[in-house]
């Protein structure tokens, strides 16, 4: 800001009551110095308040977003889906050691903040959220620039630049040192690996428990309806959710019917619809930034069971969530050459 | 007096039977109630249409997933049912329902009420873990003496009005000792007579022990003191207001879950919400710092507002908050405040109008002052 090279920063900054911490766009260069880049939470995923103040526009000032990777990756979706206007943004991340359940962190905020600064130091994640635990792109640069602090010397960190915007930057600020960054990268690569292996087998466990459609259905038998999943998901964006619309409401009629077919039906019925159409319209972006999890009030391990979801549906088209910006949103491209398997089955 | 059907055996039985009854003498084509609905005995809401499967109902499980009221507008939102059905809710699921009833996002007709006087049920959390289905024998204890449970609802712990308004039959719940020996259906409408016909049982002219649950009320009042004194305290001023809802995470699950918030499209998710860069452009001219998304304090403000004089106190605000605001407490406060002034109880009489939509000429002249 200094440089002028930003006119404001979008970051997290702690409540007044010491309770919570919320992205807030500064301008005022005074208030930096209450801001916490990495918080032991996620209140609201970043991307929603990208999207917040970009969605009708670019406006005329320049904004530097601080932001967890995840947080980035699915700011870079909703850019793809049209919800986000990212020309006057510079994305910057960090490397990203999780974040802490919101239950958990409510409980005694002064105590959580000193078990996360702890499970930093010790690079232990059971603190953390669940998918905290398995992510595997906890250091993934989908931004223009990210800060690393694995594999550097104590005190130091990398700037690493991962676009023009992210060059420009540096060159502003004179930053022309062209360190290796080669214990990032093997650091990084450590870690990942690592979280691989335990993503591979948490998935591999969970598809075993809630296989089938019993299992299925058990697993989400204590859903409310709340929708607050969708509510808080960055991807989902729609105004108004089909599983919300007239679509979905019958008449008494209907329902007895469907009732009588079956002796009786849960009411409302399709809860678990609701939880399988989710997953077909948004798990080729899902981040797997677990923000549904937290903010279900029945703790149905939802951003777990997404995450597993993802991981085969963004496989099958060799696609990362908000790995790049160019790269296109699978379902819709069109290559006139794929999924033979698909068709080859139903000759 | 009102008529009643006593029958001598424990009530939740009684009242499975009379569900069962209904179903095979063919007066009703379904019911809906709560029913254990998997091996893991989970409990939802559910449209019970073959007698056979009242046996898995719990009509008295002390669960609210849902409120019924929002559940009985969705059933009957696109019109009333044709085909008789009986519906067992809380007395505040059916004031919920009569609210939106008046509303037109719903219909009484053809539909058959049972409450009971109710003595509250626990939080959502507690089903998790299958804590609910543990305590259940300590539920019940607690109905037989109308006590309040630390572990309930704070909404229900503060609940003065357990007694159902509109019901056609009204169970004997609370405070009844013999509950498990003895059953009493107050039969309050001639639809009720009706349907009970038949049924086994004696039929006496009886009332509700009201001197029983005056005291019971005596409790729940005592009860609401100290969480209202201790809320006001915090709530003070644009601080306080501050302090309660900073940590928001503006999910609006509150309002999803809210019988009372109906609205397709909530104001506060339309585009009037959406930040132009030209507001916040000027915002931040003014204020150095600005929280995003904005109108997370805005939100709740206008919810109070909007649902304050229907707001029934159900509690299923607070139990889908996943940052754990004391709602309940919140809006019950404001709500009854808003309430006293137009001597309203919200879904207490079907044919009193809301007094947002009533125009008296003469009313509220200190204010025009």
């Amino acid at each position: 800001m200094d440089k002028g090279i930003f006119d404001a920063i979008l970051i997290p900054m702690k409540v007044p009551a010491g309770d919570s911490y919320v992205y807030v766009l500064i301008k005022d260069k005074s208030l930096i110095k209450d801001v916490l880049p990495f918080p032991p939470i996620m209140s609201v995923q970043g991307a929603k308040a990208v999207s917040s103040i970009t969605r009708l526009g670019k406006g005329n000032i320049k904004i530097a977003a601080v932001m967890r990777p995840c947080e980035i990756r699915a700011t870079i979706e909703l850019a793809k889906l049209e919800q986000t206007n990212l020309e006057n943004i510079t994305l910057v991340s960090m490397d990203c050691p999780g974040v802490i359940p919101f239950s958990d962190f409510i409980k005694d905020p002064e105590k959580a903040m000193e078990l996360f600064d702890n499970a930093i130091k010790q690079e232990d994640d059971k603190i953390m959220r669940p998918v905290c635990q398995i992510c595997d792109k906890s250091s993934m640069i989908a931004g223009d620039l990210h800060i690393g602090t694995l594999g550097a010397k104590k005190d130091t960190f990398f700037i690493i630049s991962n676009s023009k915007k992210g060059n420009d930057v540096l060159d502003k600020l004179d930053i022309t040192s062209k360190d290796s960054i080669d214990s990032w990268k093997a650091k990084v690569k450590e870690k990942t690996e690592k979280k691989q292996i335990k993503r591979k087998k948490t998935h591999k466990d969970l598809k075993t428990q809630m296989g089938g459609l019993d299992n299925f259905l058990d697993t989400f038998s204590k859903c409310i309806n709340c929708h607050n999943c969708m509510s808080v998901c960055p991807i989902c964006y729609c105004r108004l959710c089909y599983f919300d619309s007239d679509k979905v409401k019958y008449s008494p009629k209907e329902y007895l019917q469907r009732a009588e077919n079956k002796g009786s039906i849960r009411f409302l019925p399709d809860t678990s619809l609701f939880q399988i159409g989710r997953m077909i319209h948004m798990s080729l972006s899902c981040v797997s930034c677990g923000s549904c999890e937290d903010a279900c009030p029945m703790s149905i391990p939802v951003a777990q069971i997404f995450s597993m979801i993802a991981d085969e549906t963004q496989g099958l088209f060799d696609y990362i969530a908000g790995r790049s910006l160019y790269e296109p949103i699978p379902l819709k491209t069109y290559k006139e050459d794929e999924l033979h398997e698909v068709e080859d089955a139903h000759d | 007096m009102t008529k009643a059907l006593k029958m001598n055996k424990n009530t939740q039985q009684c009242i499975l039977d009379f569900l069962k009854f209904l179903l095979e003498k063919d007066k009703v084509k379904g019911v809906f109630t709560l029913k254990r609905i998997n091996k893991n005995k989970d409990v939802a809401y559910s449209l019970i249409t073959n007698p056979d499967e009242i046996s898995t109902a719990v009509p008295f499980y002390p669960l609210m997933p849902v409120n019924a009221g929002k559940l009985l507008s969705r059933f009957t939102l696109k019109g009333s049912t044709k085909k008789p059905v009986v519906a067992v809710v809380k007395p505040c699921e059916l004031r919920g329902f009569i609210e939106l009833i008046k509303r037109e996002q719903g219909s009484l007709e053809n539909l058959f009420i049972i409450s009971s006087t109710c003595s509250g049920v626990y939080p959502l959390k507690m089903a998790i873990d299958g804590v609910i289905e543990k305590n259940l024998p300590e539920y019940w204890d607690m109905v037989k003496k109308g006590e309040i449970s630390p572990d309930l609802r704070s909404a229900c712990r503060t609940c003065e009005e357990f007694i159902p308004y509109t019901a056609d039959i009204t169970v004997d719940l609370l405070g009844k000792n013999d509950v498990d020996k003895q059953c009493i259906m107050f039969l309050n409408t001639e639809k009720a007579e009706e349907l009970a016909k038949d049924m086994n049982g004696e039929i006496l002219d009886k009332e509700l022990d009201n001197k029983k649950l005056d005291k019971i009320r005596d409790k729940r009042q005592n009860e609401k003191k100290k969480f209202f004194d201790e809320i006001e305290k915090k709530l003070n001023g644009m601080d306080g207001l501050i302090e309660i809802f900073g940590r928001c995470i503006g999910c609006h699950g509150c309002s999803k879950v809210c019988p009372i918030c109906y609205c397709k499209l909530c104001i506060f998710e339309s585009p009037d919400s959406e930040y132009r860069p030209s507001n916040y452009e000027s915002d931040l001219r003014i204020k150095g710092g600005l929280k995003v998304p904005p109108g997370t304090l805005y939100y709740q403000l206008g919810r109070l507002t909007h649902i304050g004089i229907s707001c029934v106190a159900c509690g299923q605000c607070e139990d889908a908050c996943p940052v754990d605001i004391p709602l309940s407490i919140i809006f019950k406060k404001v709500g009854e405040s808003i309430q006293k002034i137009f001597d309203y109880v919200p879904g207490k009489n079907i044919e009193e109008e809301i007094p947002l939509v009533t125009f008296k000429q003469e009313e509220f002249v200190e204010i025009e002052k």
